[in-house]
């Protein structure tokens, strides 16, 4: 275990370089799970309409802070403080309608449905209309419908995904479905966007398009956007800051040129001789 | 033409207990379509609706009360309980097992089972109490073209009609509506459905109502057949080869599943029993649920899922 590594502050010229206001922010954060200790005082902060990573070798906790930032997992220590509140016992639901929106790791969308009404499930929260109302489908029930599948058949033009609306995700490549699950994530207007590793799996060409995808929503639809990837280039070349995490500790954070210097993070991922 | 009567009889007595096997398979597919689960209460919960509205309904005519606004009241009565239980299962049951696996919240529905057997009849009370909703007499039908005609009993095209009005009701619901879309949402995949800020417990309150809402309509006409009584959650194991065979995620599976046992069954049972010493009728449906789940595990109607690996 590396348990002598230093932890090394946000630099001066990485905070000068971020864009705005901090949007969310992570203070000495720890999650175990009974003797697993996933995550151990990590802090860190995400600022408005930049694109952040979180890096790191397998098992180092970096899905375990996503789960954390949407709620899923409760950390046992530590502060969340998102758009300036500091957050109390997250469940998924209030995240997402808080605006926090996000993909998996394994793809995760609702396999019997077509792409169209998977999108449609992003709009829920943005729909009003009482169950009854909706059972009857008439008047300002149909309206609403119509002015959702608007917003939806905007995202499906913009992720160039037209040619598929109507076909169960569960018949789609896999480089598809991960597009239809940003489309998903987009579909709920989010101001923070996790994308846990968005372009696993995938050949050049689909990685070219995605990071395409992922700047264009930063700089059009205006959300700022956390991931997780393992392919280091695409990380190099997308991200504004990166904060690189081993064995649930921050061991370095800052700039991409920064990281690519940084001591711990080269040990960390080529080993430490003994 | 005496035989072919007869064949006709058999076989629409046969179709039309077959739609009541679909009643109580229905609450089933309900609750494994939006959750995931094997809901192994859905024969209790069909206990508890019928000993409430029950139980109700002697109340209320015990004290003068006109007939028809009885049965609204119990009925209403009876509803009210299957919301409650609802809550409380979601709330102390299945809440706190989000997101775990399918087989945990299966053994959660089998204690669910044990308390709701036990406190429905403990409230309730445990005879077998007479339910009369229904006619329960019989029409002869085609009686100049056959002799004797052909028996049909009325309170069996009863449930034909209720269950055909059940099944247009919550596949509109299922597939025009955006919570129909939130619950196959969450059938799919709870943390994806989660993260889109579908809120589970609120999804998982509304089906286990729609099931108890079910459960009370198989109860009504249930209840008109045997009475209201305890051996009314073995329904719970009949209904289990009608969705094998019509397949657990399929509303319409669980109707033509119904149709096939009913029909099965009763035909097997006049034509094929006296040549192997009858009783056929109480094991034909899990054999041919058995066959079904060599040839088609995912039955008639049923997704077929393919596992990446």
């Amino acid at each position: 275990m590396k348990a002598d590594v230093e932890t090394r502050p946000v630099s001066a010229s990485a905070a000068a370089k971020a864009r705005g206001d901090v949007l969310l922010s992570v203070d000495n954060v720890s999650l175990s799970f009974g003797g697993v200790r996933a995550l151990r005082d990590v802090s860190f902060d995400i600022r408005k309409g930049e694109i952040r990573a979180i890096i790191g070798p397998n098992g180092a906790g970096k899905t375990s802070m996503l789960n954390v930032i949407n709620g899923f997992y409760h950390p046992q220590g530590g502060i969340i403080t998102f758009k300036g509140k500091r957050r109390h016992d997250m469940r998924p639901y209030l995240a997402a309608s808080q605006g926090i929106a996000r993909t998996f790791q394994n793809v995760a969308l609702f396999r019997g449905m077509s792409t169209l009404d998977n999108i449609m499930t992003g709009r829920t929260l943005k729909m009003r209309r009482g169950i009854l109302a909706q059972a009857i489908y008439w008047g300002a029930s149909q309206r609403e419908e119509i002015r959702h599948r608007k917003a939806v058949e905007h995202i499906i033009d913009f992720l160039e995904i037209k040619h598929i609306r109507k076909t169960p995700v569960g018949k789609l490549p896999y480089g598809l479905q991960k597009r239809v699950e940003l489309g998903r994530a987009l579909a709920t207007e989010p101001e923070l966007l996790l994308l846990d590793e968005p372009m696993a799996g995938m050949n050049l060409e689909e990685k070219q398009d995605m990071s395409r995808f992922i700047l264009t929503v930063r700089d059009t639809f205006d959300t700022t956007i956390a991931l997780i990837e393992h392919d280091m280039g695409v990380v190099m070349d997308l991200s504004d800051r990166i904060v690189v995490l081993d064995y649930g500790r921050k061991i370095a954070d800052g700039t991409p040129g920064e990281v690519q210097r940084n001591q711990a993070v080269i040990d960390a991922y080529l080993g430490i001789p003994h | 033409m005496i035989l072919f009567g007869q064949v006709l009889e058999v076989l629409i007595g046969g179709l039309l207990s077959g739609v009541l096997y679909s009643l109580v398979a229905l609450g089933f597919v309900l609750i494994f379509k939006a959750s995931g689960v094997f809901n192994f209460a859905q024969g209790a919960m069909v206990l508890l609706a019928g000993l409430a509205l029950v139980r109700s309904l002697d109340f209320l005519a015990a004290r003068g009360i006109p007939v028809w606004a009885a049965v609204m009241l119990g009925l209403l009565f009876a509803a009210v309980i299957m919301a409650i239980t609802a809550w409380l299962v979601e709330r102390f049951v299945l809440g706190p097992l989000v997101n775990q696996d399918g087989l945990t919240l299966f053994m959660s529905t089998i204690g669910a089972t044990f308390v709701l057997e036990g406190a429905s009849q403990m409230i309730f009370g445990s005879d077998v109490y007479p339910l009369r909703l229904f006619p329960n007499d019989a029409w002869f039908l085609f009686e100049s073209v056959f002799p004797g005609g052909i028996l049909v009993n009325k309170l069996d095209v009863w449930g034909g009609l209720i269950a055909g009005a059940l099944v247009a009701g919550l596949a509109v619901f299922f597939q025009r509506t955006k919570t129909g879309r939130a619950l196959r949402a969450v059938a799919d995949d709870h943390a994806a459905a989660q993260s889109v800020g579908i809120p589970i417990s609120w999804i998982w309150f509304v089906v286990w109502l729609a099931a108890g809402l079910v459960a009370l309509v198989a109860a009504t006409v249930w209840g008109t057949k045997l009475g209201v009584q305890f051996s009314i959650t073995f329904l719970a194991l009949k209904a289990l080869p009608v969705l094998i065979i019509g397949g657990f995620t399929s509303v319409p599976g669980a109707i033509v599943g119904g149709l096939i046992v009913g029909a099965g069954e009763k035909l097997a049972e006049v034509y094929l029993g006296p040549h192997i010493g009858g009783g056929i009728e109480y094991w034909f449906a899990y054999v041919l649920a058995l066959a079904v789940l060599l040839v088609r595990p995912q039955g008639l109607f049923g997704e077929r899922l393919i596992e990446r690996i």
